[in-house]
């Protein structure tokens, strides 16, 4: 049943051969947009964009009329692939055990067929970083394409991060008597060293993860040890460290950590993250946002605040991009990413870094801009055709191509849409009538 | 020589006992003498009344005479007390003390959205007996023993006496602690000696509490539930024996203690038992109110220290309170970081607490005080020097120790005041008022026998960290919630021109064109509105805006106090959502912001049968019952599938009938047939049958088979949806709404033929197995069919924007703009059937209207003003106003707060009672316990 890639024509079949897609509008995402443009791709590639574009002799013209050509998005932290019915535990891959599994990969157990990523793709979504939950270093995520026959032709690049889940600094003041088991009660003093030693811990395994690199490097003859050997890309190669954290106390001291050791982080969730958006500017660090739609932490936060987030930290320099919350929940919701940008969009963020939201700045923080997230000579040409403005939620994608090749954008939603449309009226309520 | 005593309680004094021998055998000590006369003292025999230098003389117990300053010459043979220097009070009374460690406020924190058990053998049956809880004859559910009193297990405890004495205490008002309804508490002196000779009064008060259990009532709302049906029961119980008189060889009736002893609360006709409430929470104060008018029960308030949220509340009712000074402190935090996550509300609330006990008294209120709810009994006096420096009067507070807790206790004849022939109890402090806190309470007399007391030491200052100064109590910084509340305007008249008017009605979309309002009411749409002459009219340029009818969400729970599910019994269609709605979340405002004017608060889908839901307007600041939408017709929330059948509550879950749709059904027709026989039971027939009990479970089941409540059911499966269509089609009953209907789509025909509402998600979807089959599609599908649809929200954050929620019906399955939009207007309010008043804008209808900035469906439209019935209660204008003085009120509170950190001279546990959060704050701030697990 599960329809997957689709082949388009089989001019497209043929290697070398020349393709030139013309519509009402290309947004570039790194280019001004242009009207009534072109767009010529070969093997996969983008070889040319533009309005006046003199194709060789034998190049296949797709008229796209009234369409606009989007990059394929990209959502840069979700479960997609490791769950399927949040409810259900037997399809829930998503959130080991243990405080420090680096070596635990997410994207290697991404179910190929399961219902939900066809539902992503529908909306625009060619890529999406599938990242593991639980514990505090807890492994690393890969990238992966929306469509394939299997996670190998799927993933496009395997450790494309590792993760931290920072801990929670904030201090639990419930007072003692409304504590559900009262004898859990512990108090600020006590929290407060508690948080220090969880932040300590953490120094202490890249100490020893750094300890380790050094002695590998020096005996070549060391035995391997999974966990470490997990660390050396974040500690010797500059792989990206994605930490997720809400809270302003958290994102201060993760930046603060990663200065000191000279890692390269990405903020993802960031509730708080506008709070200190002048500090994550200045050391360059992205951030992953997950929370427009969600309400207001603070009693003196006005109700707009999550609405604006996204605006104040893309004034103050930081990239940013939108994702969807991790886990079960989140993965059914990858195609209301676009609608997180859209709303952030009507609130200060302007329209070329909405779009950059989805599309160019999750590339760049994954590292994977040379080939995705902009319509651009020399990338892939991984890209999607919209009835309109992508930040339109009357809109629909109407195709969607992955390194040249057309996908289709069927999906459980659209099968059982079109089975029960075609429902006769049943007797008994024709009888009725 | 004894004294003739003339006291209904004489026989009660004991320790005067007429016919024992005056001389103890040898060996014993024996008694003391019993004439003293306190000298020289400045007297004050009841609030605002002193004697300077006046002689008290006490013989035996009592007191024998007051003899004012220029008389005071004593009489031969009592022993003379100097107190010059002194000033004597009658002995203080606690009214609600409770010895024991249970003595904590009324919390919420069992509450939980769906976390909830059945009473271990409910059998879904109109009554049970078998969950008794406790051993012996009682009432149904083990929470409710009126019949429970504190003097039978009464016994002394020297030590803990003793640091009441320190206070100045001479008698107190033991109170029961555990339950609802809670039994009777005893008046006792708190001097030594055996229980026989302490208590004055086997039997005072009554007491209710707002506390909701582990099993059936788990919620607040079934709380009041259970209280309501225990009064109602009662009335049965009288109605049953009076019956049983007439009719001796008739059946018999029970002999149920519990409601035996409640008939004195509910019907003693002037000599009822008092009704001493906690209810945990303010909205329950006016809640309270409502039910004692309706049960007939004469409430005592014990404050919860947050009536400062609602002035409004105190002014509307006139009971007598009970104070406690449990004033949080300010904290001591680890570090900096961590003051930035302190709320508002709690800086609010400390600074408003020493001000509570004034605001209650306010206006000759009989308010008295007491200790409960300290932990630390050394907080006590402090307190109430900071409540009287915030306003509060010495005379009430003094009266507040006295007078008043003597009149609750119904032992004025004898305590309270120093007067001929009251119990000799008495309270002397050195120096001129007990209030300043460094006099110390030197010894207390308890019926003529005196107690030395133990002067607590001043306590040290600590070096560098100077006590603030006395009497120097910086004054309030902290605002009124309701400062920040309400109609924003509120004109005669309003005139919008030039816009695009969505009237979801006939009219259709309609551009460049006018609405006026009158009075609250639409009065003209169109191009052509009158010249704008009148006073009072507000005129609006509609240029550029859109103009739709307010938005309605049909599914929504973000307003309900203290749980959304009473999801421990099968049935819980005897609790109201109507009981417990909360008017102080900030989620209302918010959701105003987002366009919502109407919102249909449900219940939770925890068992089959929920409870009943509340429809209400968005009418920031005012009161819950003037929230309501009083034109909406009575409706109840059912509930089908997974969540009824306890699918996802973990293992052990899975003994509560029903467990599968086969038992969901079964339950229907079981509550509807058992409703049926009710409703014949009531009609009026044979005058020798014995008198039916109320039962307010099947009382709600009955209206809906009257055609006088909506059904709402939550549903996700075709195959489940279908027979409940079926099954209520067999008792006659055409179904309000399908919530959820996820599954809708492949039943649209039977769905619209039968005539519910559907009330869908836009495009949840896969959070359990049986929404694995839910599509975006749904809405428009059903549409196409000819089923009522709306979008709800389910979501305290989605319900911010439910007009791009109706934008995807237009994305998915190709829905018009027009029809879109109507499935959060005009269809929503056909399903709760307020489409006469709302849902649509024309002539004669509520003026409930938004403006927005442009295309109600686009993701780029953001709402400028939400008005309902003519008021503006948000504008995006106001609204940045509005932030800024909230969050510049928290910078001046927070100033003021730091600086009293580590400098006040309190207690650990009023630091940590700074953090002590009111129920009605619960879903507004961070880590709300509530929403943690919930699920649609």
């Amino acid at each position: 049943m599960k329809e997957l890639l689709l082949l388009v024509g089989i001019t497209l079949a043929a290697q070398g051969e020349l393709i030139l897609y013309e519509c009402a509008m290309i947004h570039t995402a790194d280019q001004p947009s242009i009207r009534n443009g072109q767009m010529l791709v070969r093997d996969g590639r983008i070889i040319k964009v533009g309005t006046e574009i003199n194709p060789p002799s034998g190049t296949v013209k797709r008229d796209l009329g009234k369409l606009h050509l989007y990059p394929g998005l990209i959502a840069p932290a979700t479960s997609l692939g490791l769950t399927e019915i949040n409810a259900v535990r037997a399809t829930q891959d998503t959130t080991e055990v243990g405080d420090f599994t680096p070596d635990v990969e997410a994207w290697i157990s991404v179910n190929p067929d399961s219902e939900l990523i066809p539902v992503a793709r529908a909306n625009g979504f060619t890529h999406v970083l599938v990242a593991p939950m639980g514990g505090v270093v807890n492994g690393t995520s890969g990238l992966i394409r929306t469509a394939g026959w299997g996670v190998e032709d799927m993933t496009v690049k395997p450790r494309a991060a590792l993760h931290i889940w920072w801990p929670t600094l904030s201090i639990n003041t419930r007072p003692k008597e409304s504590l559900r088991d009262p004898e859990k009660y512990k108090s600020p003093k006590e929290q407060s060293r508690k948080r220090e030693e969880k932040l300590r811990e953490i120094d202490r395994f890249f100490d020893e993860a750094e300890a380790y690199a050094k002695a590998r490097k020096a005996d070549k003859n060391l035995r391997i040890v999974p966990a470490w050997e997990a660390m050396l890309p974040a500690i010797n190669e500059k792989q990206p460290i994605m930490i997720h954290a809400n809270y302003e106390r958290q994102i201060t001291s993760a930046i603060k950590w990663a200065n000191k050791r000279g890692y390269k982080i990405i903020i993802a969730s960031g509730l708080d993250a506008w709070r200190v958006a002048d500090q994550l500017a200045k050391s360059k660090v992205p951030v992953v946002l997950d929370n427009v739609f969600r309400l207001p932490q603070r009693d003196t936060d006005a109700h707009d605040v999550n609405f604006k987030a996204a605006g104040v930290l893309n004034k103050a320099g930081v990239k940013i991009s939108h994702s969807v919350r991790m886990g079960s929940w989140g993965a059914t919701e990858i195609r209301n990413i676009v609608y997180a940008a859209a709303r952030s969009m009507a609130y200060g963020l302007p329209r070329e870094a909405a779009l950059r939201s989805i599309t160019l700045n999750p590339a760049q923080t994954l590292e994977v801009d040379g080939m995705l997230g902009s319509l651009t000579p020399g990338k892939e040409a991984t890209f999607i055709a919209v009835d309109g403005d992508i930040f339109d939620i009357r809109t629909n994608v109407k195709h969607m191509w992955i390194e040249g090749k057309e996908v289709a954008l069927k999906s459980r939603h659209t099968r059982l849409y079109d089975k029960y449309r075609k429902r006769p009226k049943p007797a008994a309520v024709k009888g009725a009538e | 020589m004894r004294l003739k005593i003339l006291c209904v309680t004489a026989f009660l004094l004991s320790g005067f006992n007429l016919t024992e021998a005056a001389i103890r055998p040898p060996g014993t000590r024996p008694k003391a003498p019993g004439m003293h006369a306190l000298t020289g003292g400045r007297v004050c025999i009841k609030p605002g009344l002193i004697l300077e230098g006046a002689t008290i003389l006490i013989r035996d117990g009592r007191i024998e005479n007051v003899l004012p300053q220029d008389q005071s010459s004593v009489p031969e043979g009592y022993r003379v007390w100097n107190m010059k220097g002194k000033t004597v009070y009658a002995g203080f009374i606690d009214p609600y003390y409770s010895s024991g460690k249970k003595a904590k406020p009324v919390s919420n924190r069992w509450v939980t959205p769906i976390d909830a058990r059945a009473g271990v053998n409910f059998t879904g049956l109109p009554t049970t007996k078998e969950d008794m809880g406790k051993k012996g004859p009682g009432y149904e559910i083990a929470e409710i023993q009126p019949h429970y009193r504190v003097s039978e297990t009464f016994t002394a405890n020297p030590a803990g006496f003793e640091k009441l004495r320190e206070l100045g205490f001479t008698a107190a008002n033991f109170i029961p602690t555990e339950g609802i309804i809670r039994g009777s508490a005893v008046l006792s002196l708190l001097g030594e000696g055996d229980p026989n000779d302490l208590i004055l009064t086997p039997k005072t008060t009554q007491h209710f509490a707002y506390e909701p259990g582990k099993e059936y009532p788990k919620s607040l709302m079934g709380v009041i539930a259970v209280i309501r049906q225990t009064a109602f029961d009662t009335q049965h119980y009288i109605h049953m024996q009076n019956w049983a008189v007439k009719n001796p060889n008739g059946i018999r009736p029970e002999y149920n203690p519990a409601l035996q002893s409640m008939i004195k609360v509910i019907a003693g006709q002037g000599q009822k038992q008092l009704a001493i409430v906690e209810p945990g929470s303010v909205l329950m104060i006016s809640r309270t109110a409502k039910l004692a008018g309706e049960l007939g029960i004469d409430p005592v308030i014990v404050a919860t220290g947050h009536e400062w949220r609602r002035h409004d509340i105190l002014e509307k009712v006139n009971f007598p309170f009970i104070v406690p000074v449990n004033f949080p402190a300010i904290p001591e935090l680890p570090d900096e970081e961590d003051w930035k996550e302190v709320s508002l509300d709690e800086l609010r609330t400390w600074d408003w607490a020493p001000e509570v006990p004034a605001l209650i008294a306010k206006g000759n209120r009989d308010m008295a005080l007491t200790l409960h709810g300290l932990s630390d009994h050394k907080d006590f006096r402090e307190n109430i020097s900071r409540a009287i420096d915030r306003g509060l009067r010495e005379e009430t507070a003094l009266a507040g120790l006295t007078t008043i807790p003597a009149k609750l206790t119904k032992s004025s004849s004898f305590l309270g005041t120093i007067e001929k022939g009251r119990v000799a109890n008495l309270t002397v402090v050195d120096g001129a008022s007990w209030f300043d806190p460094d006099n110390p309470v030197s010894s207390v007399w308890i019926e003529g026998r005196n107690y030395q007391v133990n002067t607590p030491k001043p306590v040290k200052k600590e070096k560098g960290k100077p006590e603030a100064p006395k009497g120097k109590h910086k004054p309030r910084v902290a605002k009124e919630p309701g400062d920040y509340r309400g109609a924003i305007g509120k004109p005669k008249n309003i005139i919008i021109r030039n816009a695009t008017i969505w009237t979801c009605g006939p009219s259709g979309v309609i551009t460049n064109s006018s609405m006026r309002v009158t009075n609250g009411r639409i009065s003209a749409i169109g191009d052509v509105i009158g010249p704008v002459t009148e006073p009072d009219t507000v005129l609006i340029d509609g240029a550029g805006k859109h103009i739709t009818p307010g938005l309605i969400d049909c599914h929504n729970h973000s307003m309900i106090l203290g749980g959304v599910n009473e999801g421990t019994l099968p049935s819980s269609a005897m609790v109201r959502i109507s009981d417990v709605v909360n008017s102080e979340t900030e989620n209302i405002y918010r959701q105003l912001a987002g366009g919502l004017t109407v919102a249909n608060l449900l219940h939770g889908s925890a068992n089959p049968i929920g409870g009943q839901n509340a429809v209400i307007k968005l009418r920031h600041g005012e009161l819950p019952d003037d929230l309501v939408f009083k034109e909406a017709p009575l409706g109840i929330k059912f509930a089908l599938g997974e969540n009824v059948k306890q699918s996802n509550w973990g293992d052990e879950k899975k003994n509560r009938f029903p467990q599968t749709r086969m038992g969901v059904k079964t339950f229907f027709i079981n509550r509807f047939t058992a409703a049926r026989q009710y409703l014949e039971q009531l009609k009026p027939g044979d005058e020798s049958l014995p008198p039916v009990r109320r039962n307010l479970e099947l009382e709600a089941l009955g209206q809906i088979l009257t055609g006088d409540r909506l059904v709402h059911c939550h549903s996700y499966r075709q195959d489940e949806m279908l027979v409940f269509l079926r099954t209520m089609e067999r008792f006659g009953v055409q179904v309000g709404t399908l919530q959820h209907v996820l599954e809708g789509y492949k039943i649209a025909d039977e769905i619209a033929a039968h005539g519910a509402g559907a009330s869908s998600f836009s495009d949840w979807w896969a959070y359990k197995f049986e929404v694995y089959d839910a599509i975006p599609y749904n809405g428009s599908l059903l549409h196409e069919r000819g089923a009522v649809v709306s979008f709800n929200s389910d979501s305290s954050d989605l319900a911010r924007r439910m007009n791009l929620e109706a934008a995807k019906a237009v994305k998915y399955g190709g829905t018009t703009e027009e029809d879109a939009l109507k499935f959060v207007t005009l269809n929503p309010a056909k399903q709760l059937k307020i489409d006469k008043w709302v849902g649509s804008l024309e002539v004669g209808k509520h003026a409930d209207f938004v403006i927005w900035t442009g295309h109600p469906l686009s993701t780029q439209t953001l709402c400028e003003e939400t008005w309902i019935e003519g008021r503006q209660y948000y504008s995006r204008s106001y609204d940045a106003k509005r932030s800024r003085l909230i969050a510049l009120e928290r910078t001046n509170l927070l100033l003021k707060a730091r600086e009293k950190e580590g400098k006040e001279q309190v207690s650990d546990s009023a630091r940590a009672a700074f953090f002590r959060r009111a129920m009605e704050m619960s879903h507004s701030l961070n880590n709300c316990y509530q929403c943690r697990k919930e699920k649609p």
